[in-house]
């Protein structure tokens, strides 16, 4: 049997971690009002919808390109 | 101990605020090089090499307690970094947490047998109707990360597929998002649903969405509404009755 889980250490691991996670909270709340979620670091689309800012002239297979400018609201080219 | 693993070095690269270079670089220098290998390939998103790599850590006999501090929430305390600065966006932060998940598999157990329990059960998904779904997705992530169970049904979701998952799992609450006006007021069906079934007072049930708003949560009568990710796992934890971030079997 693996050693037993230290109970305070699990705790304090579990705060940390909350924090962790509330930045990202914050840090979602704020890049999203500019730049689509669903538009990953390379610029693809990651969505499993349609979206008019989605060039979809890309080889087989690969995430189709975010054409969104981050200027506009990208929410009004959502298709569903 | 020196640092010298060449991938977790480049990621330190990103942490430039001299209270987080102090803090997450000594963080590394006091732990094992296998350590910072899952911890690297949490930050990559490698998650078949966190799910491999996570195994053997603790097969070799590494502690749960340390795999989870100096592997998993080390790597995913530069994520959050990354994602704060804009080097990374959300669809990498949920790359990493699935990794972070495929780690946790293995602490699960462990934390079963020390006789730490989940603090709940959650069902979570998307209305029907409506494909959207990176804030239920991020939810999930912040949900699990707090010591939640929780039983992704996905995209549009009928308000039967909500009924039967909370009986199946025994869930004790049950979070709903939309992110359209229009497949919002599936979330009021789905619990007119519960109502019709005798099962409404069986979970507690919350919302959440861009469009949803408090007044709107109380209009079709949810018990909680989340604006944003954390605020989810905040009204999760107030809803199955535990109180601050400490499972309620731990409080003694």
């Amino acid at each position: 049997m693996a050693q037993p889980v230290d109970r305070e250490r699990y705790k304090a691991s579990l705060d940390r971690l909350y924090d962790i996670f509330a930045d990202i909270s914050d840090t979602v709340t704020r890049v999203s009002k500019t730049r689509c979620p669903y538009k990953n670091v390379h610029d693809r689309c990651t969505a499993n919808f349609g979206c008019r800012n989605q060039d979809r002239n890309v080889p087989a297979g690969e995430l189709y390109v975010c054409t969104g400018s981050d200027d506009l609201d990208y929410r009004s080219a959502w298709e569903i | 101990m020196p640092l010298e693993h060449e991938g977790i070095l480049k990621e330190l690269e990103h942490v430039t605020r001299p209270f987080e270079i102090k803090h997450i670089r000594s963080l590394y220098e006091d732990s094992d090089p296998k350590m910072h290998d899952i911890a690297y390939a949490l930050i990559v998103g490698d998650n078949h090499e966190v799910d491999r790599l996570t195994g053997q850590a603790l097969e070799d006999g590494f502690s749960a307690n340390t795999v989870m501090d100096d592997g998993l929430i080390a790597g995913m305390a530069i994520v959050g970094i990354k994602f704060r600065d804009n080097v990374i966006f959300v669809p990498e932060v949920l790359i990493s947490a699935r990794a972070m998940k495929a780690g946790m598999a293995h602490i699960e157990p462990i934390l079963s047998e020390s006789g730490i329990e989940p603090i709940g059960t959650v069902i979570m998904g998307t209305v029907k109707g409506d494909l959207h779904d990176i804030g239920k997705n991020l939810c999930i992530m912040m949900l699990r990360g707090a010591g939640f169970v929780v039983h992704d049904l996905g995209v549009d979701t009928k308000p039967e597929e909500f009924i039967d998952a909370v009986l199946e799992h025994e869930a004790g609450v049950l979070g709903m998002s939309a992110l359209l006006t229009t497949t919002m007021p599936n979330m009021g069906r789905t619990i007119e649903a519960f109502e019709d079934e005798g099962l409404r007072e069986e979970v507690k049930i919350m919302v959440g969405g861009a469009p949803v708003t408090q007044e709107f949560a109380e209009d079709m009568g949810a018990d909680g509404y989340g604006e944003n990710a954390i605020a989810c796992v905040d009204m999760a934890k107030e809803l199955s009755g535990v109180d601050g971030v400490v499972p309620v079997d731990m409080a003694d």
